[in-house]
């Protein structure tokens, strides 16, 4: 993705550790005041990303622009960019004021400015009360804050933030996150946020990388990651999906018409259009099926028979197999009042074009 | 009040006007001087690790390792110091010295036999408690039980060698109980004999063997005897077969330890033992009580001695790796 | 393990506590016969000895500097162990493992072998038998106990903490300063009363080492060749209550300061 401006400009970033290779030929452009996450499972190289815009670690190959200056070979205290560290790192032996205030010392800030800096961000977090405690006198959540105060107060141009949610219990981890986003709103900074929760990134992020190997396998919203994986990996990735394997018959204008277990179906194109004869793969959410009685009017239909069924509160998973087709299989989720409704008797599913990606590779 | 990017940039622009009012480090970081050294030193971290290894390397090489070097040097030569109008010539007599008389290496090899026998008898007399602090005490107590023991040796070698003159002399303590319950009539001269000083040397070094073998048990899993428990081992077979092997790590660097002190004693030998049992280290002494002139000899005789006890520990610590490797039925 | 087991092992560890507290505490108790014969029954006792110590300028003079020598060797010890170990601990390079060795060889030489390359060496660098060279060879000799001391501390350090300060804007000098160093100063402390105690009770390297004027080791061990007294105990026991107390002290405080930064 290109963008005018960019305040980060990585070009073609290349980073390997002996034979293991962590990042292979990333580009990519960072808006403004966009709350970027990095996804992806261990090792897929968004952690050296991270760190190497933060300046720990230098890439083999490629230059990063800041606001147009070259810093690939800036050390950490040169660069206007901060960092919420995974175990946060908070200093145990200075107190949360000091904490925040270690930044500001460095930038050469007088007393009364640090304390009024200070000040200012510590009510903004919520923190005045705890200003002269000690790390170890702080519950998770207040220790996260406190990094991120840390990282705020020099005001950086990017705030690099490294699964700070990660030490977090579940309960509130989810209220971490509502904070965070909001954070980020009001204070209009650029985050990039790296983890490997797709939840997670899906909450809080105006776009996702979805990575893989050290390579980019996804760029987008996350509507578009969900409803529209562009690979296998990120179907599967992300969410739980059916994953349906056919051949191409056809391209249209808008859709791909493809075979699957003698049935055709219709399905939203990805970038670079396969040809006829291909085999291909598409996915289609679990919700995105919907029940009817009769055939409905949608691009695609099936009859299947409900084989399993399972509660899960408000809504239902239903194991399908397809009437007319050997061995096809799709799961769906309905509403429980729905999935108590159907029996034994078969039943019409049916969805729209847009709702079945199909898969590059 | 609420969260302002711009304010904080207001507040840079400002504050560098009120620059007496920085803290410690903001001044130092903004003092040109260090702003020089900085940019020198921080320029790339090839130079920061240049910088910080440098010292350090000098100082081993020429702290540590230079003392060594020099007394094997000086071992091949007919004089140190070289005395004014006279040439240093290198030669081997020094080494042939010490094979010519058995005045010489009998001390040697008493040295080596007392060294490695004290070292057995610490390693009996110091497992049990080892095995005791690690195995059978709460882990709050373990600390307070083992700073006990500790607390002794903070007490210097000299005044420990005097605590063991005093019991055991001819009216010292053991004898004085000895004669009280009638089991003797006359004292018992253990002083001034291999006993006395088995007994100061054990007790000087049996820190530096408690020590390794406590931390070898302590982080032995509990599990593993209890396993062994149920399969049906008893209590002396599972000390053999499982505890045993497995601690044989911190016995062999205990022993090491304590044969390479216990080689090295000067003092407790020449006041606990007698004209029967001098040892090396006092042979050597001797080079340097005289005239100068005999010091090649006794760098020769410490090489001598400071070789072979590498080759000791060398061929022990083998067996030791050996036998944890191999079957130790 | 079966109770017996348990009840045995437990009278052997008091069997040595015994072991090596009896030692010390008859020669403590010999400090203070009426009289100058040693050995036991002691039939009254005396405070005389302690006051005809006290009283003694050059045991006195003796004890100070002891304290000056064990200081100044200290100081050197623990500037040097905690650079090298700060060189050694994490970092991979190419003779790491050579300079790790000849940083413990000092601690692995036998006492009198040590002496005498110090003193060879001391001679060739023209330094004289004195205070000087004492600190000196004091100070190397418990240069590798301040590295290992250190070093484990240190590979403690999580090594976010310190990017966390370059992060912010410290240069390696100033992490190093304000991070690293107050996480160090348990172990530093520790180490640091553990080389004065060595220093303080070193008899070989002080003697093969020394001018003139005796450390106190060595005015005990020379008091001792000429002849036993209660005298010696009374310095001796003094000495001990020192070594004692302050390593007490040092282990309570470093503990305490220890449980303190890590929360």
């Amino acid at each position: 993705m290109t963008v005018q401006d960019p305040l980060v400009r990585i070009q073609g970033i290349s980073k390997s550790f002996g034979a293991a290779v962590a990042l292979e030929n990333l580009d990519l452009d960072i808006a403004r005041g966009e709350f970027v996450t990095f996804l992806g499972p261990s090792g897929c190289g968004k952690s050296t990303t991270l760190r190497i815009l933060g300046g720990f670690q230098q890439p083999d190959r490629g230059r990063i622009l800041l606001d147009g200056e070259d810093v690939t070979r800036l050390p950490p205290e040169k660069r206007h960019v901060n960092m919420v560290f995974q175990d946060y790192a908070l200093f145990p032996h200075m107190t949360v004021r000091q904490n925040i205030g270690f930044g500001l010392e460095l930038q050469g800030l007088d007393r009364a400015s640090i304390k009024r800096r200070a000040d200012e961000i510590m009510s903004f977090l919520e923190l005045q009360p705890f200003a002269e405690r000690y790390p170890a006198q702080l519950s998770g959540g207040q220790r996260q804050r406190v990094a991120l105060a840390r990282a705020l107060a020099p005001d950086p141009a990017l705030l690099l933030l490294d699964e700070p949610l990660g030490a977090l219990d579940a309960k509130l981890r989810g209220q971490v996150q509502q904070e965070l986003k909001s954070i980020q709103r009001r204070t209009s900074k650029t985050f990039f946020f790296v983890t490997h929760d797709q939840e997670e990134a899906l909450t809080m992020s105006d776009r996702i990388i979805v990575m893989n190997h050290g390579r980019v396998e996804q760029d987008g919203t996350p509507e578009e990651l969900y409803f529209h994986p562009a690979t296998r990996f990120v179907a599967e990735f992300i969410g739980e999906t059916n994953l349906l394997t056919g051949k191409v018959r056809g391209v249209d204008s808008d859709a791909v018409v493809m075979d699957w277990c003698g049935q055709t179906l219709r399905g939203h194109a990805p970038a670079g259009a396969p040809r006829t004869g291909d085999a291909i793969t598409a996915s289609i959410r679990l919700e995105r099926l919907g029940f009817h009685a009769q055939r409905p009017d949608t691009p695609n239909a099936l009859q299947a028979r409900v084989v399993g069924k399972t509660f899960l509160g408000s809504r239902m998973a239903v194991d399908l197999e397809v009437a007319e087709a050997e061995g096809a299989r799709l799961k769906a989720y309905v509403d429980t009042d729905v999935g108590q409704s159907v029996g034994e008797a078969p039943v019409w599913i049916g969805w729209d074009t847009d709702s079945m990606a199909v898969l590059r590779d | 009040m609420s969260y302002d990017a711009a304010s904080a940039r207001n507040e840079r622009a400002a504050s560098t006007l009120r620059q007496a009012d920085r803290t410690f480090w903001g001044r130092l970081v903004n003092w040109s001087p260090y702003r020089a050294f900085a940019g020198l030193v921080a320029a790339s971290p090839r130079r920061q690790f240049l910088i910080l290894a440098l010292f350090p390397i000098l100082w081993v090489l020429t702290q540590h390792l230079g003392p060594m070097i020099q007394m094997v040097g000086v071992s091949f030569t007919d004089a140190y110091p070289v005395a004014a109008g006279t040439e240093q010539h290198l030669t081997l007599d020094n080494y042939a010295r010490f094979f010519g008389d058995s005045i010489f290496w009998m001390p040697f090899f008493r040295t080596l036999f007392f060294a490695a026998t004290f070292t057995f008898c610490t390693l009996i007399l110091t497992y049990p408690v080892a095995y005791y602090l690690a195995r059978h005490v709460s882990r709050k107590n373990q600390m307070l039980m083992l700073l006990l023991l500790l607390i002794p040796f903070w007490v210097g070698e000299i005044v420990r060698t005097y605590a063991i003159m005093i019991l055991l002399g001819n009216t010292g303590a053991v004898n004085l109980l000895l004669r009280s319950i009638g089991l003797i009539d006359r004292p018992i001269p253990f002083m001034y004999t291999s006993f006395s000083m088995g007994m100061g040397i054990v007790y000087l070094t049996a820190l530096y063997m408690l020590l390794p073998l406590y931390s070898a048990l302590e982080k032995l899993p509990k599990s593993y005897n209890e396993a062994a428990a149920d399969l049906g081992a008893g209590a002396w077979t599972r000390f053999r077969r499982v505890t045993l092997p497995l601690t044989i790590e911190g016995i062999s660097s205990g022993c090491t330890l304590v044969f390479l002190i216990a080689t090295g004693f000067y003092a407790t030998p020449v006041l606990l033992g007698g004209p029967s049992t001098t040892v090396f280290a006092e042979t050597i002494a001797g080079f340097f009580h005289v005239a100068g002139d005999e010091w090649p000899t006794g760098a020769a005789f410490a090489t001598i001695m400071f070789v072979s006890a590498l080759i000791v520990t060398v061929v022990f610590q083998r067996l030791m790796s050996a036998l944890r490797k191999g079957d130790v039925k | 393990m079966n109770r017996g087991n348990r009840v045995l092992l437990s009278c052997v560890y008091w069997a040595f506590v015994l072991y090596v507290f009896v030692p010390l505490i008859l020669m403590v108790l010999v400090s203070f016969k009426d009289s100058k014969f040693i050995g036991f029954p002691i039939r009254s006792w005396t405070f005389e000895w302690y006051t005809g110590v006290f009283a003694d300028a050059q045991v006195l003079s003796t004890f100070g500097y002891s304290v000056v020598i064990a200081v100044l060797s200290t100081a050197i010890s623990v500037v040097v162990g905690t650079w090298i170990a700060v060189l050694l601990e994490g970092r991979r390079f190419w003779g790491r493992a050579v300079i790790f060795g000849l940083t413990v060889l000092p601690a692995l030489v036998p006492g009198i072998i040590s002496a005498i390359a110090f003193r060879i060496y001391a001679r060739g660098l023209g330094i004289e038998p004195g205070m000087g060279a004492i600190v000196w060879a004091h100070a190397v000799h418990n240069v590798p106990f301040v590295v290992l001391v250190v070093m484990a501390r240190l590979s403690t350090l999580p090594k976010s903490q310190i990017e966390a300060a370059r992060d912010l804007g410290a240069d390696p000098l100033i992490a190093f300063l304000r991070i690293t160093l107050p996480y160090l100063v348990p172990a530093i402390l520790g180490a640091s009363i553990f080389c004065l105690l060595l220093s303080f009770d070193d008899f070989v390297r002080s003697f093969f080492l020394g001018g003139y004027e005796p450390t106190l080791p060595v005015l005990i061990f020379a008091k001792l060749r000429s002849g036993m007294s209660p005298e010696i105990n009374a310095i001796a026991t003094v000495a001990l209550i020192l070594t004692a107390v302050v390593g007490i002290w040092a282990e309570r405080f470093t503990r305490r300061l220890k449980k303190e930064t890590e929360g």
